[in-house]
C-alpha cells in the first residue's frame, strides 16, 4: 500500500517510525506492507515511487527540517496539494496541525486527495469538527474511505468500539472525558489542592498543554471530539458551531471542595443524547467508572441492550495517535480487498 | 498495380520532404499504377494538437493565439517549398488558413466551457491530418498529376463511436470508398486521403487511436481491394534485428502477418498489430517502403511465411522499460481460479499482462509489465489478495529486466531451438530471469537483466547467422 504523507510534526514523524517498523516485518498475518512514497511538510517534500526505505526514514527524522533538503529525494518548494494530484498512491495520511478557525490547509488537502481517488487517513480534527457531514459525502461520492480513528481517544479505540462492538444495539447516549489536558488540571486541582492558573502552569511545565491553551481548557478540543462521535456514532449531522460550550478556566478549588463534601468531583464532559451536545464541567461520583484521573481518556455508551460500556485509555501522544493511523490503514486495506475481489465491473484507476 | 500509399509523419515532415513524396507518387502513378494516398499529420503536429487541447482546457487562452500562429506558420513554410505554382500555392493557404481559423474557435470554445471530452478532442486531433493533407495534394498538383483530397470522412470510412480508439465498420466503409474513390482511380485521379480520422455514422468526426494512419490504409487497401499496402516511412523495412545493436542486421524481405505481429510488439518499427487486422483477413499484402531509398524494394507482409524460406528463426528483438513481478503463494496450489484472481485485480486497474510464466508447481507466477505500472501492481495485489487466508504470500519485483523474443514462423516443430538458444545465452555467462513459448511456437520470449540485454541480442543473432544472405 503506497502513502502519501502531509505533516511532518509529532504525529507525522510517529507514523514514520511505527510504519518503519511494520514495513520491516511486513506484517505477514495481515499481509500489510505499507509503504510511504512521499512526505510533504511546509517547505516542500521527499519523493520516492517505490517507497522511502527505513533506513531513509530514519535519515530524514535526525536531518531534521527542512525535509525536502534531502539530496537523493528532495522536492523543495513543492506544495502538498501538487503531491497529492502528481504523486500515485492509494492513501493520503493526512497529519497536519489542528486549525479550528478555517480547517486549512487540512481540508484542501483531504479534498484533494478525493478528487484523485486517494483514500484519507486523518488524526487532524479541524477539518472534521468544521465540515464533517460534507466531507463523508464527499468521500462516498468519490469512492473513497475517509478514516480517523486517531482523532477520538488517541490510542484507546473508541470509534472502532462504539461503530463495530456495539453493532446492531442502539446507542442512547455518550458521555465521556475527552481531553487529557483539562483531566490533568482538575486532577492537580482536587488532588493537590493548587489553584486553576497553578495547575496550567504544571501541565504546561509538563508538555501537556500548549502555551496557548484555549483549545483544551476552553473546552474546544472536548467539542471537536462531540462532533465527530455525533456525526459517525450517532448518525447526527452537526458542526462544531452546534455544540454547547464551557471551558474550566472558571473552576475554582472552592467548587471542587464542595463536590468532594459529596463523595464527588468535577469533570470536563463531554455528552451526547437526544438534546443538544454539550461540553461543560459536570460534577459526578468519585465512584463512577468516568471518573478517572491525570491524562486519562475516558467514555461511557449507553445502549439499549449492553447497558453501560465504558472504555479508559490514553488519548493524546504521538506514538498512540501513530497508532491509530495504522488501525485506520488495516481497515482500508481490508475494505479495499473485499472490494477488488467482489466487484465484477468496477475498475478503480 | 492497384496501390494504397501512406506516408507517415517523418515522411512529409517539411516541405521538401513532401516535394519528394509528390514525386514519388506521380512515378509511380505514370507507371500505369492506380495509386490512393494516404498522408499522416507533419511531424510533431498531432502531439502539440493534444499538448495545447489540454492547455485549453484549463483555459490558457494566450496559449493558443501563439499555438495558431506557430501552426500556420510551419504549414505555410511547408508549402513554400513543396509547392512551386503560386497559384497552387495560393489555394492551399486558403485551405489551410480557413482550417486553422476553424481549429482556433474550437480550442477557444474548449477555453470557455474548460472541458474536453473524447469527441472534440478527436475534433481537435483531427487537424493534423486536414493541414497535411491539402499540401500533399497540392504538392502532386504542382507536378501536373490530377489529384483530389478527402477528409478520412469524406472518404467514406465510417466507424463505431469509440472516440480515440474508434474501429471502422468495414462492409459499409468498403461500400462508400468504393462509390467515392473508385470512379477517381479509374480515370487516374489520385484520392489524397488524410491518415487517422475518419467519423462515426452521424458523420461526427473520430479517430482510429493505436495504428493511426497504417490502420487508415490498411483499411482503404481492404475497400478498394488494393492489390498492395505501401508503408513508406524512414527505413529500408524490418530488420533481423536493431541494427544500433547489431551494426550486420539485415533487411528481411518477406514475412507472415503472424511473424509481423510478434515483431511490432517489439518496436521494430513496423505496424501496429490492430493496422495489420483488415489486410490479414482480406489477404491483401503489405509493403514497408523508405522514402529515402525507394529502390530497395523492402519487407514484404504476406499470408504465408517466404516458401522457400529455411531460416528457423528470422529475428530477434528486445524490449525494454518493462519489469518482472513475480507472485508466490503455497495457497494456489490446487486452487481452481487463483489465477484468475491475481489476473483479475490487475485488469481492474489497469494494467496490462505482456508475458506470463508459470511453473507446473502453480506456486509462483512470473509476469512482465510495464516498468512505470510496477507500484500500482504491487501494491494492490498485496492489498486484494495477501493476507492471513489470502491466496499470495510474497510479490517481488525486478524492475531493471529486458525481454528478447527470438521470432519465426518455421520454429514450428523445429527441434533444438530453445536449446540452441539458451545455450548461447549460457556460454556469455547471463543468466535468465524467465522464459516463455506459446504453443504457436512463432516466438519464445525469455527475461534477463537489462545490462545483458545488447549482449544477448547480439549473441543469438550471431548464433543463427541473421546478418548472413
Amino acid at each position: 500500500m503506497r502513502i502519501i504523507l502531509v505533516g511532518y510534526g509529532v504525529v507525522g514523524k510517529g507514523v514514520t517510525t511505527i510504519l518503519a517498523q511494520k514495513y520491516a516485518e511486513k506484517v505477514k498475518d495481515y499481509g500489510f506492507n505499507p509503504k510511504i512514497v512521499a512526505i510533504a511538510d511546509i517547505d516542500g517534500a521527499v519523493i520516492n515511487p517505490r517507497g522511502l526505505s527505513p533506513e531513509k526514514l530514519e535519515a530524514i527524522k535526525q536531518k531534521g527540517y527542512p525535509i525536502s533538503a534531502d539530496p537523493e529525494f528532495g522536492n523543495p518548494g513543492i506544495n502538498a496539494l501538487e503531491v497529492i494530484e502528481s504523486v500515485e498512491a492509494e492513501v493520503v495520511v493526512e497529519v497536519t496541525p489542528v486549525n479550528i478557525q478555517t480547517a486549512e490547509p487540512a481540508i484542501s488537502h483531504i479534498t484533494k486527495a478525493f478528487k484523485t481517488g486517494k483514500h484519507v487517513v486523518t488524526t487532524n480534527k479541524g477539518p472534521l469538527a468544521l465540515a464533517m457531514p460534507a466531507l463523508t459525502e464527499l468521500a462516498e461520492y468519490n469512492n473513497v474511505y475517509l478514516r480517523f480513528s486517531g482523532t477520538v481517544g488517541g490510542g484507546t479505540p473508541m470509534l472502532e468500539f462504539a461503530k463495530r462492538c456495539l453493532a446492531g444495539d442502539r446507542i442512547k447516549a455518550i458521555r465521556g472525558i475527552f481531553n487529557g489536558t483539562t483531566n490533568y488540571i482538575l486532577t492537580e486541582m482536587s488532588q493537590n489542592q493548587v489553584g486553576f492558573q497553578d495547575a496550567l502552569a504544571s501541565a504546561q511545565k509538563l508538555g501537556y498543554a500548549e502555551r496557548e491553551p484555549s483549545m483544551d481548557i476552553d473546552g474546544f478540543d472536548t467539542a471537536c471530539k462531540v462532533v465527530i462521535l455525533s456525526n459517525w456514532i450517532m448518525g447526527k449531522k452537526i458542526t462544531l458551531k452546534d455544540v454547547d460550550r464551557t471551558g474550566i478556566r472558571d473552576i475554582t478549588l472552592q467548587t471542587l471542595t464542595e463536590a468532594a463534601k459529596r463523595g464527588n468531583t468535577i469533570k470536563l464532559i463531554g455528552s451526547i443524547d437526544d438534546n443538544k451536545p454539550t461540553v461543560k464541567p459536570t460534577e459526578i461520583a468519585k465512584t463512577h467508572p468516568l471518573c478517572v484521573s491525570g491524562v486519562l481518556n475516558a467514555v461511557t455508551f449507553s445502549t439499549e441492550y449492553a447497558g453501560e460500556q465504558t472504555l479508559v485509555g490514553r488519548g493524546a501522544g504521538s506514538i498512540e495517535t501513530a497508532g491509530a493511523v495504522l488501525r485506520d490503514l488495516l481497515d482500508i486495506k481490508h475494505k479495499l480487498a473485499n472490494r477488488m475481489l467482489n466487484s465484477n465491473s468496477e475498475s478503480y484507476k | 498495380m492497384k496501390l494504397v500509399m501512406k506516408f507517415g509523419g517523418t515522411s512529409v515532415g517539411s516541405g521538401v520532404n513532401i516535394r519528394h513524396v509528390a514525386g514519388l507518387v506521380t512515378k509511380y502513378a505514370k507507371e500505369n499504377n492506380k495509386i490512393a494516398v494516404v498522408v499522416s499529420a507533419l511531424a510533431g503536429v498531432t502531439n502539440s494538437l493534444i499538448e495545447t487541447s489540454f492547455r485549453a482546457q484549463k483555459s490558457d487562452e494566450k496559449y493558443i493565439q501563439t499555438f495558431t500562429k506557430t501552426l500556420l506558420a510551419k504549414h505555410t513554410d511547408a508549402i513554400k517549398e513543396a509547392i512551386t505554382s503560386e497559384i497552387i500555392q495560393k489555394e492551399v493557404i486558403e485551405i489551410t488558413e480557413k482550417n486553422i481559423a476553424e481549429l482556433e474557435k474550437i480550442l477557444i470554445g474548449i477555453c470557455y466551457i474548460g472541458e474536453l471530452t473524447p469527441k472534440s478532442k478527436d475534433y481537435v486531433m483531427s487537424f493534423g491530418e486536414r493541414l497535411s493533407a491539402p499540401i500533399v495534394w497540392g504538392a502532386i498538383k504542382d507536378h501536373s498529376t490530377q489529384t483530389q483530397w478527402f477528409t478520412g470522412k469524406d472518404a467514406g470510412i465510417v466507424t463505431d463511436s469509440n472516440f480515440g480508439d474508434a474501429d471502422p465498420l468495414m462492409n459499409y466503409t468498403t461500400h462508400l470508398v468504393r462509390e467515392r474513390l473508385e470512379p477517381l482511380l479509374e480515370r487516374n485521379i489520385i484520392p489524397v486521403v488524410t491518415g487517422f480520422i475518419a467519423a462515426n455514422q452521424d458523420g461526427i468526426v473520430t479517430t482510429v487511436g493505436r495504428g493511426g494512419s497504417d490502420y487508415t490504409s490498411t483499411i482503404l487497401g481492404v475497400a478498394l481491394q488494393a492489390d498492395e499496402v505501401w508503408i513508406w516511412t524512414d527505413v529500408d523495412g524490418i530488420m533481423t534485428t536493431d541494427p544500433k545493436i547489431v551494426p550486420t542486421a539485415k533487411m528481411l524481405s518477406q514475412l507472415s502477418y503472424k511473424e509481423a505481429t510478434e515483431m511490432a510488439i517489439f518496436g521494430a518499427k513496423a505496424m501496429h498489430p490492430r493496422a495489420l487486422g483488415p489486410v490479414s483477413k482480406a489477404n491483401v499484402p503489405v509493403r514497408i517502403r523508405n522514402t529515402n531509398n525507394p529502390e530497395n524494394s523492402g519487407t514484404l507482409i504476406t499470408k504465408e511465411p517466404q516458401a522457400d524460406a529455411k531460416e528457423v528463426t528470422k529475428a530477434v528483438a528486445m524490449l525494454k522499460d518493462v519489469a518482472m513481478l513475480n507472485v508466490y503463494g503455497a495457497a494456489m496450489v490446487g486452487a481452481p481460479g487463483s489465477y484468475a484472481k491475481v489476473f483479475d485485480v490487475l485488469g481492474k486497474n489497469g494494467i496490462n499482462v505482456m508475458m506470463i510464466s508459470a511453473a507446473a508447481s502453480e506456486a509462483n507466477i512470473s509476469m512482465i509489465i510495464k516498468r512505470d505500472l510496477l507500484g500500482r501492481a504491487i501494491s494492490n495485489l498485496e492489498i486484494a489478495l495477501q493476507e492471513h487466508g489470502g491466496i499470495i504470500s510474497e510479490v517481488t519485483a525486478e524492475d531493471d529486466v529486458a525481454v528478447i523474443a527470438t521470432i519465426g514462423a518455421n520454429m514450428k516443430g523445429a527441434l533444438g531451438v530453445a536449446s540452441k538458444i539458451f545455450s548461447a545465452v549460457a556460454k556469455k555467462g547471463i543468466n535468465i530471469r524467465m522464459i516463455a513459448q506459446g504453443s504457436s511456437e512463432l516466438n519464445i520470449s525469455f527475461v534477463v537483466k537489462e545490462k545483458d540485454g545488447t549482449a544477448v541480442v547480439q549473441t543469438i543473432h550471431e548464433e543463427f547467422n541473421l546478418g548472413k544472405q
